[in-house]
């Protein structure tokens, strides 16, 4: 019986919520966007949003235990720019690449028709929707340095890889010590499928630890060309703290119009319960209304 | 889900996607009795396709000593355990137990484990040992008290992957044209759900470019009518690579269809998965019966009874011989009693070769030189 009450009112709660498309994220209008600082006093212009957050369980493969239960989000903006300020708790950093280990992650999601919005979970055919995912791992490549095999196994040896290039004194590094950046020619990177390939997961050299994609549904996420939007986070307290910044009026007309009132999700993946691709947390759609 | 038809299993099985068997089905056949385990194989693979950064832990071919050897480490017992009750109908050779795709949990596609780096670690782990301790005193008598033997594993471009269930991006596909299965290295996001739901393991993370890679089956060369670098190195001439039909379409002068449909003397390995893999294995034949059935399933006794006989079966003798003799694939062979011949597709010999090899008696004195020729055979 007490089950029934409460699943009946965990419905009830769910309708009611999306009647209301969720808890209103307001952005206001404040000068200046601290893009990689979460501490600065700008923040406290925002208002907390506390998002609920589920475990994705409609498509396989699922999420089936949730280790997240929800994202506090602020969003300030500057009339040029727009950012959010993405906060979730998570007892352990994970931004280590091996073959076993899986990366903490947070997305937001913009549909590209804010007047028909979409299925909340990555779109559908004709509702497409703007996606903009931070990755610890990226993180790390920019703050520490490209993580290569020798970051996670220091003690790992290579006696030799082909076309490995010269150094500019004209000396050879040893093969255990080569860095990514000495595999430039095309017939190196043909021993790189995912570089040779163009692949944006094998990118060296990466600026932000952030990607722009397109969604029309399940397993359609593409990389946009244009790639605009800057992320920055910090892991302290057992907590994640990420700021993603994108302009608020966009010239590229795949990224999602923010020129009125619009909604938002948001996704959350915690690497050390091996959280990765559709195994995430989700939310549903939310208000957006930006304060101009 | 849907309903396919694995006759690997002689049942249906579900898979997520409908059957849509490949033109040409891409397929070898392993002799388990010929391998030396020299190894020129993995290391042919290797320097051909994983030499690259990111690569270093990757063997798309290795060769592992059975019982104790498994790369990545017990790749298959960690499977098997999982798989409870892999019964077989003995009569009927009608798999009653689950595949990996019917095993799997909520939520997944697939039934798998994944490996971690450690597992990696190892790959010539229990080379060279024998199932136990030889007895002192222990003479050969016909049968061998202790065994072992060499599986030369690669990617089985099954008919009904694992990797491919698994894979919500769609980013693996199986070719039409020639049942070659391959990661699309431009659509792949390195989610290592394929790393988890191969039952064999044998698509890879490259921690580099962060996606996962495997075995392509040497395609370029395919697509060439050569066989892949694994099959044209192989020192032990234990292996061949052609094309296999399906098993209602199975023509007599195609050596693969001859060897795995005709007369049944190849087997897939763990059949009970489900994939319907595309190696074929000849079972080792002074291997203990209960490990071959687990391996290679319920049709291992006839397999070995077959082979044993071989030299009194010209067709199945002609078809082996072709192993290791040409670098093209043969698509079709004729044996005429001395010879055996193969040819490939357009009908154009690509080898000759006799059945019973020619004896020469070399004369004890080379009466030109006035050498002795002694001590050698
Ligand atoms: S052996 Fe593994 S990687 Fe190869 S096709 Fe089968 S499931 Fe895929
Ligand atoms: S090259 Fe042939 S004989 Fe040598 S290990 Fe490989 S499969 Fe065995």
């Amino acid at each position: 019986m007490k089950k029934i009450i409460l699943l009946s009112l965990a419905i009830t709660t769910s309708i009611l919520l999306h009647a209301q498309n969720g808890v209103p994220i307001t952005s206001v209008k404040v000068s200046g966007i601290p893009a990689r600082d979460a501490k600065s006093d700008i923040w406290n212009n925002a208002q907390v949003s506390v998002i609920p957050v589920m475990p994705q369980n409609v498509t396989n493969p699922q999420l089936l235990k949730a280790s997240v239960a929800n994202v506090k989000v602020k969003s300030i903006n500057d009339g040029n720019k727009i950012a959010f300020l993405i906060e979730w708790t998570d007892s352990t950093r994970d931004a280590t690449v091996d073959v076993d280990k899986f990366s903490d992650q947070v997305a937001l999601q913009l549909p590209l028709n804010p007047d028909t919005v979409p299925n909340f979970m990555m779109g559908q055919k004709k509702g497409r929707v703007h996606i903009i995912h931070w990755k610890a791992v990226w993180q790390d490549d920019i703050e520490k340095g490209f993580q290569d095999v020798k970051t996670a196994h220091p003690n790992y040896w290579a006696d030799i890889y082909y076309f490995q290039e010269k150094n500019a004194d004209g000396t050879t590094t040893a093969a255990k010590d080569a860095t990514v950046d000495q595999f430039k020619s095309k017939e190196a990177k043909n021993y790189m499928a995912g570089a040779y390939a163009g692949n944006p997961m094998s990118i060296f050299d990466r600026k932000e630890p952030v990607e722009e994609t397109l969604a029309e549904g399940y397993g359609t996420l593409t990389t946009q060309e244009k790639q605009d939007a800057t992320a920055w986070g910090v892991w302290e307290n057992n907590t994640w703290k990420v700021i993603i910044v994108r302009s608020l009026v966009s010239t590229d007309p795949l990224d999602a119009p923010l020129v009125k009132n619009t909604q938002i999700c948001f996704a959350v993946w915690n690497g050390t319960f091996k959280n990765v691709g559709a195994k995430k947390h989700y939310s549903m759609w939310n208000d957006l209304i930006i304060a101009k | 889900m849907a309903q396919v038809k694995n006759w690997h299993l002689n049942r249906e099985m579900k898979y997520p996607y409908a059957d849509n068997r490949p033109k040409k089905q891409i397929a070898y056949i392993f002799d388990t009795n010929k391998c030396i385990a020299c190894q020129t194989c993995t290391v042919a693979c290797k320097t051909t396709w994983t030499s690259g950064k990111g690569q270093e832990y990757m063997f798309w071919n290795n060769v592992e000593t059975k019982p104790y050897g498994s790369y990545p480490t017990q790749w298959d017992v960690n499977l098997l355990k999982q798989l409870d009750g892999q019964e077989w109908d003995k009569t009927t050779g009608t798999y009653k137990g689950k595949t990996i795709f019917e095993a799997a949990e909520k939520g997944e596609n697939v039934k798998g484990w994944h490996p971690t780096d450690r597992d990696y670690a190892y790959p010539n782990l229990g080379e060279d040992e024998c199932s136990g301790n030889v007895n002192k005193g222990a003479f050969f008598s016909g049968i061998h008290d202790v065994w072992m033997f060499y599986l030369a594993r690669i990617c089985n471009h099954c008919t009904y992957p694992g990797c491919v269930a698994a894979c919500p991006r769609k980013a693996i596909y199986k070719r039409p044209e020639d049942g070659i299965v391959l990661i699309d290295e431009s659509r792949c996001r390195g989610y290592k759900e394929c790393v988890k739901a191969c039952p064999y393991k044998k698509t890879f993370f490259n921690e580099v470019t962060r996606i996962s890679e495997k075995c392509i089956g040497c395609y370029p060369l395919i697509e060439k009518g050569e066989q892949p670098r694994c099959v044209q190195t192989c020192i032990g001439k234990i292996r061949m690579q052609g094309f296999l039909s399906k098993p209602e379409e199975a023509r007599a002068d195609n050596p693969i269809d001859q060897i795995v449909h005709i007369k049944k003397v190849a087997l897939p390995l763990y059949p009970q998965y489900g994939t319907e893999p595309n190696v074929y294995y000849i079972p080792p034949v002074h291997v203990p019966k209960e490990f071959l059935h687990q391996l290679f399933g319920p049709g291992v006794d006839k397999a070995i009874e077959t082979y044993k006989n071989i030299k009194n079966d010209k067709d199945l003798l002609g078809a082996f011989l072709l192993f290791g003799n040409t670098p093209k694939i043969t698509h079709s062979y004729k044996t005429d009693g001395e010879f055996t011949m193969g040819f490939d597709e357009k009908g154009e010999v690509t080898t000759k070769v006799p059945l019973t090899e020619p004896v020469f008696v070399r004369p004890f004195k080379n009466e030109t030189t006035g050498a002795n020729h002694h001590n050698i055979p």
